[in-house]
């Protein structure tokens, strides 16, 4: 770089000496032009500085490219965090790579760019760590391969800041691969403080480069199952159908594969969410049996099915667990839980001291009206709920000191004189009483009590009454929920049964504890369940997709594990759109040196050799300097 | 002929034409310019009331006939032309670019040549040479020998020291006693305001003054390409530049200064030329002549 400033200053002396006449306009002019003069030579010492720096970097052969940045070309080592979770493989348009391939094929690109540095991959669906022995392998590894399982960002990173804080492998970089899709990201998780301080801890410049891909909006759908549950003959599935895009009306076809037998229908889609049901019939005989629903192929093959299989049928058991088994509120209950003509369903009413009677595990629904428990029967009443029972808590005129799962009774309220309570929003699509399938809204609105009791505690109000304090709340603990109910179905608390809204919290309470009471049958891929056990052999039994990719304990499908027939579905926070925002980013990883690369689809490499780029930047300070330094055309004197 | 600044083609093609004073002229003799005194000559000028002392030979008596009252018929008086030719010989005037004659060979050839014309058409011609000071004076005369000392005079002349042209103008303004045509032939690098102070002394004693503003293209253009130190030719002086970089404000320190030289020259009525020594002589003699005619007054 010096080389042009000594030469300049050089030419700066070599001066052609010329006797001249007009010298008093020569230093009129030169007095004149003197800040020119100076800016003009500044200029052009800095072309020619620029103009050689420029041709040694061109020599050097840089790396360039958003992810990169400058200068990124020198890490030893590179710990590649690989978010391969279902939602990775959305593709722009058909015939285009998955998000999961395209980065792969850049990381192994730009990893043969930078001089092939140790590459360590963490994969989101093991979690293990691994050495890669070469960047051309990378996207045929099968831990690189496409699965339909979550993703846990803050939990790989923790284990990529371990890693490097562990092995000190020298100048080292953590790539992360990901969607940004904010379930994996868990926002809320504990964990962002260890990465925080982690990240912290690691020798200067060790960097944390997020590379995501844009892909923009697609056409694409998804399915998934809510819940399956056989009753009596047939078996109900709960589905949703979400698509990227709302365009208005639009008639999906949907593929039934029922014990080997296929189906197809169409369903009219509005807005970007549909839920619906289906019922398959089965026989009587059947014990046990599997099927599947498809969506056509689109944008994202992974998440067009949804797996189901289902076991005999098995006894509606709900439990009344009342303060007065003979009245007339736990008549009311019984009924809705037990009506006549259903002959599996059954309702047993105890008191308060029998709950040791309960078979918690065959427990379909528990509802209690009476003094929240105490002591082993909280207990045995919180785990049941955490295991994914469903429980509905009703008051009593008797005073409640104690509190279950958090919620606790508050005072009695009696309405004015020739007054009523009366509801105010509830929640429509969510709930016990939400719209019926066929959209049919319950008639809440027509609800009126004369008594209420307050509830205390943290949950999700489903609905309020008309000064917004809760009506019934919602509970969720674990796998199950519980609802309390601010008010009781007999006159002289409410109309609640007169409108019928106590059978259908009930009815529905029940379908929720009878999904697990089937839940055996179902689980999410890569969780523990979908996992082999000892001496357990694993065959996949549907014929959705031809997998040899290995990945049959990542993917979805109906397996025989053992003894287990299992269906397997790909996580539903999968389907999710919701994506973590760039200031929400910033907030996660607060104090951390990262850079976020959002990356077009159609382009080929993350880096580029720059040296054309520097040649050309040669040539223009050359030519601007060329420029500066020719005489200008003077005006003619007339 | 042994005077390179001598074109006899030019001076015989140039010869047809009289070079006129565009003022009145006292002179020795008769000749063929306007004098502000009464004549002999054909070209009746005016009447007036006789008053006694008048040469009762001039009384108009077709006109006492006519009017009953004594008139003297005035007629102008015709006398010869004296020009003195104010050549700039300072360091300055030395300069040439390319192949260009310098401002003093161009000087030799202007001056050369109207002493050539003038004295050919019977008038009378001088020669005044200046740099720090006035150092040649040749007082005009009409005879033939006179020429062959001018043309002497201006092959000796070697451009050197600093400019002492005002200073010359004033000296000659006070020893020519009449009117007369002064030719100034200098590249003026003077103080424009002494310049305007030593032409109206010229105007003051009534003389007819013709300007030849002598550039090289050089000079104008300034046209180099690379830097350069530049040597004053009268005192040395050495300025180190980049043209390129200072051409626009030397174009404009020029322009100012030959706008403001040819203001001066208006304010005194003088006939001011601009040249450059690049220019046609044949063309330029020639414009300068004709053009005096029509500016006769």
């Amino acid at each position: 770089m010096a080389i042009p400033v000594i030469i300049h200053l050089l030419n700066r002396r070599r001066f052609r000496t010329v006797k001249w006449a007009a010298t008093s306009f020569l230093l009129k002019a030169s007095r004149e032009s003197r800040g020119k003069k100076r800016l003009k030579h500044i200029l052009i010492l800095a072309c020619r500085a620029l103009a050689v720096g420029a041709l040694v970097v061109a020599v050097a052969r840089p790396l360039i490219g958003g992810f990169l940045g400058w200068g990124g070309g020198a890490v030893e080592t590179v710990v590649l965090v690989l978010d391969r979770s279902a939602s990775m493989e959305l593709r722009a348009s058909d015939g285009a790579p998955s998000q999961r391939e395209a980065v792969l094929n850049r990381i192994a690109n730009t990893l043969e760019e930078m001089g092939s540095p140790r590459l360590v991959l963490i994969d989101s669906a093991s979690g293990e760590i691994q050495d890669v022995p070469s960047p051309d392998v990378l996207p045929e590894i099968s831990s690189t391969q496409a699965t339909d399982t979550q993703a846990d960002i803050p939990s790989l990173l923790t284990k990529a800041v371990d890693y490097l804080q562990e092995t000190a492998p020298g100048r080292s970089e953590i790539w992360l691969a990901s969607d940004l899709q904010a379930p994996d990201w868990r926002e809320e998780d504990s964990r962002w403080q260890a990465v925080r301080v982690g990240m912290e801890s690691l020798p200067t410049g060790t960097r944390l480069r997020i590379l995501t891909t844009k892909t923009g909006l697609t056409q694409n759908h998804s399915l998934e199952l809510l819940a399956s549950r056989r009753v009596d003959n047939e078996i109900t599935l709960d589905l949703k159908l979400t698509r990227a895009q709302d365009t208005g009306s639009e008639s999906i076809p949907i593929t039934f594969t029922h014990k080997g037998s296929r189906t197809a229908e169409r369903i009219t889609m509005e807005g970007q969410e549909l839920r619906f049901q289906k019922r398959l019939p089965l026989a009587a005989v059947d014990t046990e049996g599997y099927g599947w629903v498809g969506l056509p192929a689109d944008f994202n093959l992974r998440d067009n099915s949804a797996f189901y299989a289902f076991g005999g049928q098995k006894p509606v058991k709900t439990w009344i667990v009342s303060h007065d088994p003979s009245g007339e509120s736990a008549a009311y209950l019984r009924k809705a839980a037990a009506p006549t003509g259903f002959e599996r369903y059954s309702c047993e009413v105890i008191s308060p001291a029998q709950t040791s009677e309960i078979d918690w595990p065959t427990a379909t629904l528990i509802i209690w009206q009476a003094p929240l428990p105490s002591g082993a029967a909280a207990t045995n009443l919180t785990r049941y709920v955490e295991s994914g029972g469903a429980a509905l808590f009703f008051p009593t005129h008797e005073k409640s000191t104690e509190n279950v799962l958090g919620i606790s009774w508050g005072g009695i309220e009696d309405a004015p004189s020739d007054q009523f309570f009366i509801n105010g929003p509830w929640t429509r699509d969510d709930g016990p009483w939400r719209d019926g399938i066929d959209g049919q809204i319950l008639p809440v609105s027509q609800l009126r009590a004369i008594k209420r009791i307050a509830i205390k505690g943290e949950g999700s109000s489903l609905a309020v009454w008309d000064d917004q304090t809760p009506l019934i709340l919602r509970k969720i603990q674990g796998q199950g929920s519980a609802i309390f109910v601010g008010t009781q179905p007999i006159d002289t608390w409410s109309n609640l049964e007169f409108t019928a809204l106590h059978l259908v919290t009930v009815q529905r309470m029940i379908e929720l504890g009878m999904n697990r009471l089937h839940s055996g049958y179902r689980t999410v891929a890569g969780s523990e369940l979908s996992q082999t056990k000892l001496d357990e052999a694993r065959t996949r039994l549907d014929d959705y997709e031809d997998d040899s990719s290995g990945q049959e304990h990542y993917r979805s499908g109906v397996y025989q594990l053992g003894d287990r027939l299992l269906a397997v579905n790909r996580a539903p926070e999968e389907s999710s759109l919701e994506k973590v925002s760039e200031d929400r980013l910033a907030t996660l990883l607060e104090g951390v040196s990262y850079s976020l690369f959002e990356e077009q689809n159609n382009e080929d490499d993350l880096v580029q050799e720059a040296w054309r780029f520097f040649l050309i930047a040669l040539l223009f300070f050359l030519l601007v300097e060329a420029f500066l330094s020719l005489q200008p055309k003077p005006a003619k004197v007339s | 002929m042994k005077y390179d600044f001598l074109d006899t083609n030019i001076l015989a093609r140039l010869g047809a034409i009289p070079l006129e004073s565009r003022f009145p002229m006292v002179g020795n003799v008769a000749g063929r310019h306007r004098s502000p005194h009464r004549g002999s000559s054909v070209e009746f000028a005016e009447y007036r009331k006789y008053v006694p002392g008048d040469d009762t030979r001039r009384l108009d008596w077709k006109a006492y006939a006519r009017s009953d009252r004594y008139y003297i018929k005035e007629f102008e008086a015709d006398t010869n032309l004296r020009a003195y030719f104010v050549v700039d010989s300072s360091g300055s005037m030395d300069f040439s670019s390319a192949e260009h004659p310098s401002k003093i060979e161009f000087a030799r050839r202007i001056a050369a040549s109207l002493s050539y014309l003038i004295v050919n058409q019977g008038d009378s011609a001088g020669l005044s040479c200046c740099n720090e000071k006035l150092h040649l004076e040749i007082p005009p005369s009409r005879r033939a020998a006179q020429l062959q000392h001018i043309f002497d005079s201006l092959q000796k002349i070697e451009p050197k020291g600093e400019t002492g042209l005002v200073a010359a103008l004033h000296q000659v303004a006070e020893k020519i006693q009449q009117r007369a045509l002064v030719v100034v032939l200098s590249d003026f690098f003077v103080d424009a305001n002494e310049l305007a102070d030593a032409l109206q002394h010229l105007r003051y004693r009534k003389h007819d003054i013709a300007l030849f503003h002598l550039m090289d293209p050089q000079e104008v253009n300034f046209q180099f390409d690379r830097p350069h130190r530049f040597v004053d030719l009268e005192d040395g002086t050495t300025v180190v530049a980049e043209p390129n970089l200072i051409a626009d404000e030397y174009q404009s320190a020029l322009k100012e200064f030959l706008e403001n030289t040819e203001r001066k020259a208006y304010d005194v009525n003088a006939d001011y030329q601009l040249l450059q020594t690049d220019a046609n002589l044949e063309e330029t003699l020639s414009q300068f002549i004709t053009g005096r005619l029509t500016q006769k007054r």
